[in-house]
């Protein structure tokens, strides 16, 4: 662009300045009046305005009105945050036949207003010069266009537990095409172990098997279980997906699931389903109601003794099956991948792994199922006896500095279904629930609280410090009763620890796959926690249930249903947006060095193959920023925050001569 | 029982000096259960935290349970909150003698500190057991060497330490103070 060209492009900048009082969120402690006279001297500025609210219809009104009567071809707003109005001004500005590039946002709530709330006067101040600086910047800016890219159709859903499973058949009902990926033999995921789920006390698998029967019918949806993904490359609407299937030795398409095979193979092992409490074989189905009902052999602790392959009319045993990879290709990812619960055996919580009575909720819930390794009795590991004092040891794991500081949110609920079913099997049991804080928001769950308390259920405000084993495997609990203000020593025939809910084990491999964040309690990170819960930081990835921090079962699903719902609008219109504010590169400048490509967070910048030089792939970058920081040359600009615009407001907040030149 | 009126300002006071995490305590009786001395005497971690929290000056000050904490620190190791228990005592201890309230124990320690440079003199059994040691008969501090003394001495005047028990010293005419 030619000297003359950028000084006549100058002379006709015409800016408007609205200063938003936003109530007395940031009226109340910044003059907003004296910050817009203070902008009305500021060259190219034409007018000036203070709104009471300038996001509502009536404050975007008179940005309009401005922009006829005033013949603007700038627009500075000086109120909150971009994150939240930045969209809602572009558009305002873009209604008025002004390019949404050229509005330039200011932050005075947020930088001056509530950071300095006790100092009025130099809020004020501070405010001037933000200003100041955005006018600087304003002057400057260039009209860009967004651009589209095309997205595939297909849809990916990683994780077949009951949130992934929702998002998949909601993908599926609307016609798009969904792989489903499951690392275990069947989906189903966690709810498939509960016996019953609270608020109703409904049988868990009983509610699960329909829709995992439904997933497993859906004409759209595909299901990958036993297999894992593990590379994901290209960008929102194109990914490449490669998934890796784990050999199951069973030919699946041959296989009836008629379960022949593990009645003859002679090796017991541990079952993890059953929480590792009883055997299974080491040919076996997962469990009765598993989709897809198949079989699969676990080659670690297989003798090779051949008595399956005699059993299988089917022939369907295949020891020599090894992984297999499929390259597939979709559009938008949705991670549904779940939780695991906290492992107190490292700690000995309260003598988990050194008392053979102490067990966690989990276990419980798997002694308690019908199906469960002691068909449904629940009894005590010392003596196969069944407990009749039984304590719950509430926040185990959970809301504790020492472990993980947040709330798990459901250990209060399943507590007191765990304590409700035992004691409607043996109404002679008792009870008693050690707590700090009972928690039983949302519809139905106060009152299941009140069910248990009306069954008889003992509760005692207190957490416990010490767990002692006598000689005949009772444990004796040590604990203040916070209201009855004494230490009571409490005996118990079983000790179960309410474990709390921690981000999935593998969830640090598949963030760094998908390059997705984590929080600091190591689930992964949506983009916004009240506005964006669904949406990760990618663009086309989306995130349901637990991957993104404990929830319970409504949450999960309601979860997964969010995830097709924000997933189908890419699908659906077939395109997404990509802002213009993305890298591009000044070839002639360029030297090939690629620090930018190392730089780059986002993988978003290759060597081009053709002239060996620096290329950006728009859909990928996130207009970070980093590389042009980085170039050494100077090669790199970033649309809407171009160098010149950068050093002049750092040249208008160094000093306020100059705000009059440059 | 008396209704209680809280006192912020109190709490703000323990807060400023050492009980910084007092906020954080959600009253889940893990301290009140691990604490040794409980199990002994009529002082509960917990109501100590809770009175602090509640701003009970008069009665957290003149209480003589406050002093029954023996700084095993079990109550701080094990606390969910991650509260500086024991720094909240302190707190209360200090600001407790500043009003005027130090147990009679503390006092009379103080009080050995001043006049002999020890917390605890030797006795005459030590002596004989220094002896049968083979160890001179006083240990080398400040019971041989009497300009120490009256450095103690300097340093408890100066902290204004000699006040707080009562016993103000009178270092006399010559004394200078560094």
């Amino acid at each position: 662009m030619s000297d003359e060209k950028i000084k006549n492009e100058k002379d006709d900048v015409r800016i408007g300045v609205f200063v938003c009082e936003c109530g007395v969120n940031i009226g109340g402690v910044v003059n907003c009046h004296e910050v817009a006279d203070y902008a009305a001297t500021l060259p190219n500025v034409k007018c000036v305005k203070v709104n009471k609210f300038t996001c509502a219809d009536s404050g975007q009104a008179e940005i309009q009105k401005h922009i006829a009567e005033y013949d603007l071809n700038r627009v500075v707003v000086a109120t909150c945050t971009p994150p939240t109005h930045e969209p809602t001004f572009r558009e305002c500005c873009k209604e008025a036949g002004v390019n949404p590039y050229l509005f330039e946002f200011v932050n005075i709530r947020d930088q001056c207003s509530w950071i300095h709330m006790w100092d009025k006067d130099r809020a004020t101040e501070k405010a001037k010069d933000l200003v100041r600086m955005g006018v600087a910047r304003s002057r400057l800016l260039e009209p860009q266009e967004d651009s589209f890219v095309p997205v595939d159709k297909n849809a990916l859903v990683i994780g077949a537990g009951v949130a992934g499973m929702q998002a998949a058949l909601d993908l599926g009902d609307m016609g798009y095409k969904t792989f489903l990926v499951e690392s275990e033999p069947s989906i189903g995921g966690r709810m498939a172990r509960f016996d019953k789920v609270f608020p109703t006390n409904d049988c868990s698998i009983c509610i699960l098997g329909p829709k995992m029967v439904e997933v497993g019918r859906n004409a759209n949806v595909e299901i990958m279980s036993y297999s894992e993904v593990v590379d994901v490359d290209g960008y929102v609407g194109n990914f490449d997906v490669t998934v890796l299937h784990k050999p199951r030795y069973v030919n699946t398409d041959l296989c009836t699931g008629c379960g022949a095979c593990s009645a003859k193979c002679p090796v017991e092992v541990p079952y993890d389903f059953n929480e590792d409490f009883g055997t299974r074989h080491a040919i076996y189905v997962p469990f009765p109601q598993a989709v897809p009902l198949r079989a699969v052999l676990d080659k670690d602790n297989c003798i090779e003794c051949g008595a399956c392959e005699k059993a299988c009319e089917a022939n369907a045993i295949d020891h020599e099956q090894k992984p297999a990879y499929s390259k597939i290709k979709v559009g938008v990812i949705v991670v549904a991948v779940g939780f695991s619960t906290y492992d107190p055996e490292p700690n000995n919580d309260y003598g988990y792994g050194i008392y053979d009575n102490v067990i966690t909720a989990m276990e419980f819930e798997r002694l308690l199922n019908a199906a469960g390794p002691t068909g449904g009795h629940v009894v005590r590991s010392s003596d196969c006896v069944e407990p009749m004092r039984v304590g719950f040891i509430n926040c185990v794991g959970s809301r504790d500095a020492r472990t993980n500081i947040y709330c798990s949110g459901v250990c209060c609920m399943y507590t007191l279904k765990n304590a409700q079913l035992l004691k409607e099997k043996r109404p002679e049991t008792e009870h008693t629930i050690m707590y700090m804080d009972i928690r039983t928001p949302f519809r139905g769950y106060e009152e299941f609280y009140n069910r248990a308390r009306s069954l008889g259920v003992n509760f005692v405000r207190g957490k416990p410090v010490e767990v002692t084993e006598e000689d005949n495997g009772n444990l004796v609990v040590r604990v203040e009763d916070t209201l009855k203000k004494e230490i009571l020593n409490l005996e118990f025939d079983l000790l179960v620890l309410g474990t709390g809910v921690v981000a999935h084990e593998g969830i640090e491999k598949l963030a760094k796959i998908l390059k997705l964040p984590r929080a600091s309690d190591r689930f992964l990170m949506e983009l916004h926690p009240k506005l964006g819960p669904v949406d990760s930081t990618a663009d086309g990835v989306f995130l349901a249930g637990a991957c993104s921090g404990p929830k319970d079962i409504p949450y999960a699903v309601s979860q997964g249903s969010a995830c097709a719902g924000r997933a189908a609008r890419l699908l659906a219109t077939g395109r997404a947006p990509i802002p213009g504010i993305t890298a591009v590169v000044n070839k002639e400048k360029c030297v090939s060095c690629g620090i930018c490509v190392d730089m780059c967070p986002y993988n978003a910048i290759s060597i081009s193959d053709e002239d060996g030089l620096a290329e950006v792939t728009a859909a990928i970058c996130k207009g970070c920023g980093t590389c042009a920081a980085a170039c050494p040359s100077g090669a790199m600009e970033q649309r809407h925050f171009k160098s010149n615009q950068i050093m002049a407001q750092i040249r208008n907040v160094m000093s306020i001569e100059d705000a009059q030149g440059a | 029982m008396a209704d209680i009126t809280p006192n912020p300002d109190f709490t703000r006071e323990v807060i400023a000096n050492g009980g910084e995490t007092l906020n954080l305590c959600y009253q889940c009786g893990t301290c009140t259960g691990s604490c040794l001395s409980s199990r002994m005497t009529a002082f509960k971690t917990r109501k100590a935290v809770r009175m602090a929290q509640l701003g009970m000056k008069d009665q957290v000050l003149s209480s003589k349970d406050l002093w029954y904490c023996t700084t095993c620190y079990t109550c701080y190791e094990r606390c969910p909150r991650g509260v500086d228990i024991p720094g909240v005592l302190f707190a209360m201890r200090n600001l407790a003698v500043q009003a005027g309230h130090m147990a009679e124990g503390h006092k009379r320690t103080s009080e050995a500190i001043i006049t002999y440079g020890h917390a605890v003199r030797p006795s005459d059994k030590n002596t004989e057991l220094r002896k049968a040691l083979g160890l001179v008969e006083t240990p080398p501090t400040v019971l041989v060497h009497e300009s120490g003394l009256m450095d103690i001495k300097r340093i408890m005047c100066k902290t204004g330490f000699d006040k707080l028990i009562g016993k103000p010293i009178d270092l006399g005419a010559g004394a200078v103070l560094k």
